[in-house]
């Protein structure tokens, strides 16, 4: 049985800095890591630690591989020290992963802020990889300002496919910024939408308050529980379910998750914590 | 078939192995008290020549979980082409404990590198507890003082001779070599009697202490108790861990990451869900943020979720987390507090017992 302790080294290849507080680096595994769309990777800075994280390339693309990371903690502040040509760890993939096949043949709304872009970046590589599949994706996105708005420079891409609608909006914009697109909260981008909820699935994934509310927006307009799907975030420290540390009642962030309906995890206790 | 060796031909069986040649186990780990230890507190000892040793009575202080789960230990390239090991006097709760361990850690999902390198070379020879721990409450877990599955060799006592079980097949090797170095006797239906009796009345003293209740009564006195009850059950706590580090069934873990230049290291070690940052994630989110939520957190994790999701109880009643809290928060207790109801004296309550579904 493979020890899921092992570490594969990734050389950075590349960084792209992505709004002041988020970069990208552009990792070359050692071997290839496959993974699907939604599940997680630990990546360690050698001799500091290690966190999760999950990329934000499409599932596609194995040989290398790109991952979104904020700076947020002791890790993170690591991780943004690094430099091109540097090595780093990986493990995994571990967890769940969207079900592309239910998504197939429906109308997809994705809504996402801050660095919860990154998974959703990955999910959204590789819907436009069979984009013919599905019906219609809506990919809403929020950011703080123009200056914390992330992959600036592919979103034109994104906008150049018939059934792709790519929205954009950020919370307040600051004096010496400029913006042409939406200035309201990303959950203010429902009302431009016109999606029949009944049987269509929906992604969340952001910073914990927006995605409590962008939760309950969702199902304030019709959603199902069992179609609205969250990527949640809590401790993932070993990534199979020995730690324990992400435990949610009987289910584990990690193994069970973080891909979870909300219909799953609905009762549990202390979930956007 | 079960046979008979006297007590301290036994012992001195034990004691002869260190020196076999050539050498079968490369350790032997016995319960010894140290000099300077109360009466009656028994420790986890590397057995040397001079060594006063006891294969009976109760449990000892440390869990044998601290022999397969190292409080540190790498996991990751791992090259340990060690000997076999041998621990005996190893009992019910801590049994019960590997047996959950063994679930959590071998599974068809997951295994974990350390933990069953430790366990393919280990040699365990269990006993039935003749004396109780104040903290002993196995009766509550749904088990008694006595193994019937789990061990290599099992003792019980019958006078001055003890009653040696085989459970497996390293069990029979090792009851080979007993019998070619002592004297051993056929168990016939008396010895047989005996043992039950002994066991009866062991866990008779024990019901007589805990009363006649299980755990399972208290689920959802548990699940149900408010934020009331958990402050009040909580007072005293200082979240220091004691008590999950000492716990034959913890196995919460921190994978620390000491890789050099040439290479990727991994090492785990405990970690306590009793710790303010357990479950914080960066930027400071917990679900956990009060003391309350994470001591109620580690009643629900061993009494319910554990139970949830490896199918056994988290609890083995072993007491060793009272013995070791500073605060002497009694975990029988809490938990027949989560319930209004009265906790029924000896042979008064529920007839819900352990003997229920098990041979004795």
């Amino acid at each position: 049985m493979v020890n899921p302790y092992e570490v594969i080294p990734a050389t950075i290849y590349d960084i792209v800095q992505e709004s002041p507080m988020i970069r990208t680096l552009r990792l070359r595994p050692r071997d290839p890591v496959e993974f699907k769309t939604g599940q997680f990777i630990e990546l360690s800075v050698p001799g500091i630690g290690e966190g999760p994280f999950t990329p934000s390339s499409s599932h596609f693309v194995s040989d290398v591989m790109d991952v979104t990371i904020m700076k947020t903690g002791f890790l993170t502040e690591y991780v943004h020290r690094t430099e091109p040509g540097e090595v780093v760890g990986l493990r995994g993939p571990f967890g769940s992963c969207y079900p592309l096949d239910k998504f197939a043949g429906r109308d997809l709304l994705i809504l996402g802020g801050g660095c919860g872009l990154a998974p959703l970046r990955s999910l959204f590589l590789t819907l436009l990889h069979e984009v013919e599949r599905y019906r219609s994706i809506t990919f809403l996105v929020g950011a703080k300002s123009p200056k914390e708005c992330i992959y600036k420079d592919e979103t034109a891409g994104w906008r150049q496919y018939e059934n792709v609608r790519f929205l954009r909006a950020v919370d307040e914009v600051p004096d010496g910024e400029s913006w042409n697109e939406d200035v309201c909260l990303v959950t203010g981008l429902l009302e431009k939408i016109d999606i029949d909820p009944t049987d269509n699935p929906a992604v969340v994934c952001g910073p914990p308050v927006m995605m409590k509310f962008g939760t309950m927006d969702l199902l304030k307009i019709g959603y199902k529980p069992e179609n609205l799907y969250l990527s949640m975030e809590k401790k993932m420290y070993c990534g199979f379910g020995q730690c324990r540390h992400c435990v949610m009642g009987e289910y584990y962030a990690c193994k069970d998750g973080p891909v979870f309906t909300y219909d799953q995890i609905r009762n549990e206790e202390a979930i956007w914590d | 078939m079960e046979v008979l060796a006297g007590v301290e031909e036994f012992k001195s069986f034990i004691t002869d192995l260190i020196d076999i040649k050539p050498r079968k186990y490369s350790e032997i780990i016995v319960p010894a008290r140290a000099p300077d230890d109360p009466e009656g507190f028994y420790s986890l000892t590397s057995l040397r020549p001079g060594i006063e040793f006891q294969l009976e009575c109760h449990r000892t202080a440390d869990p044998v979980k601290v022999l397969f789960y190292l409080f540190r230990e790498r996991v990751t390239g791992r090259d340990h082409p060690g000997g076999e090991r041998l621990i005996a006097g190893v009992k019910a709760c801590d049994i019960k404990g590997m047996q959950l361990l063994d679930r959590a850690m071998i599974n068809d999902d997951f295994t974990d590198p350390a933990y069953s390198d430790w366990r393919s070379r280990t040699t365990i020879i269990s006993s039935d507890c003749t004396t109780l721990h104040s903290t002993c409450h196995c009766n509550m877990t749904g088990g008694g003082p006595w193994s019937e599955a789990g061990f290599d060799l099992n003792l019980s006592r019958v006078g001055n001779e003890y009653l040696i079980t085989s459970g497996s097949e390293k069990g029979e090797d090792l009851l080979g070599l007993v019998k070619d170095a002592v004297n051993c006797r056929n168990a016939g239906p008396a010895d047989l009697e005996q043992v039950k009796a002994a066991r009866v009345s062991l866990n008779a003293e024990l019901e007589a202490r805990n009363g006649r209740v299980g755990y399972a009564d208290f689920i959802e006195g548990i699940r149900s108790m408010d934020s009331g009850g958990w402050q009040d059950a909580s007072a005293g706590c200082v979240g220091c861990g004691a008590c999950t580090n000492i716990c034959p069934t913890c196995y919460c873990l921190l994978l620390n990451d000491e890789s050099s230049e040439k290479e990727f290291i991994k090492e785990r070690s405990y970690d306590s869900c009793q710790l303010a940052g357990y479950a914080t994630v960066a930027g400071g989110g917990t679900p956990r943020p009060l003391m309350r939520d994470r001591f109620r957190n580690r009643y629900l994790c061993k009494l319910d979720l554990i139970k949830r999701n490896l199918q056994i109880f988290g609890c083995t009643g072993c007491g060793r987390c009272i013995e070791a809290c500073v605060a002497g928060i009694d975990i029988r207790k809490v938990v027949t507090g989560t319930t209004g109801l009265e906790v029924p004296a000896s042979g008064t309550g529920s007839e819900k017992t352990v003997f229920q579904g098990r041979g004795v």
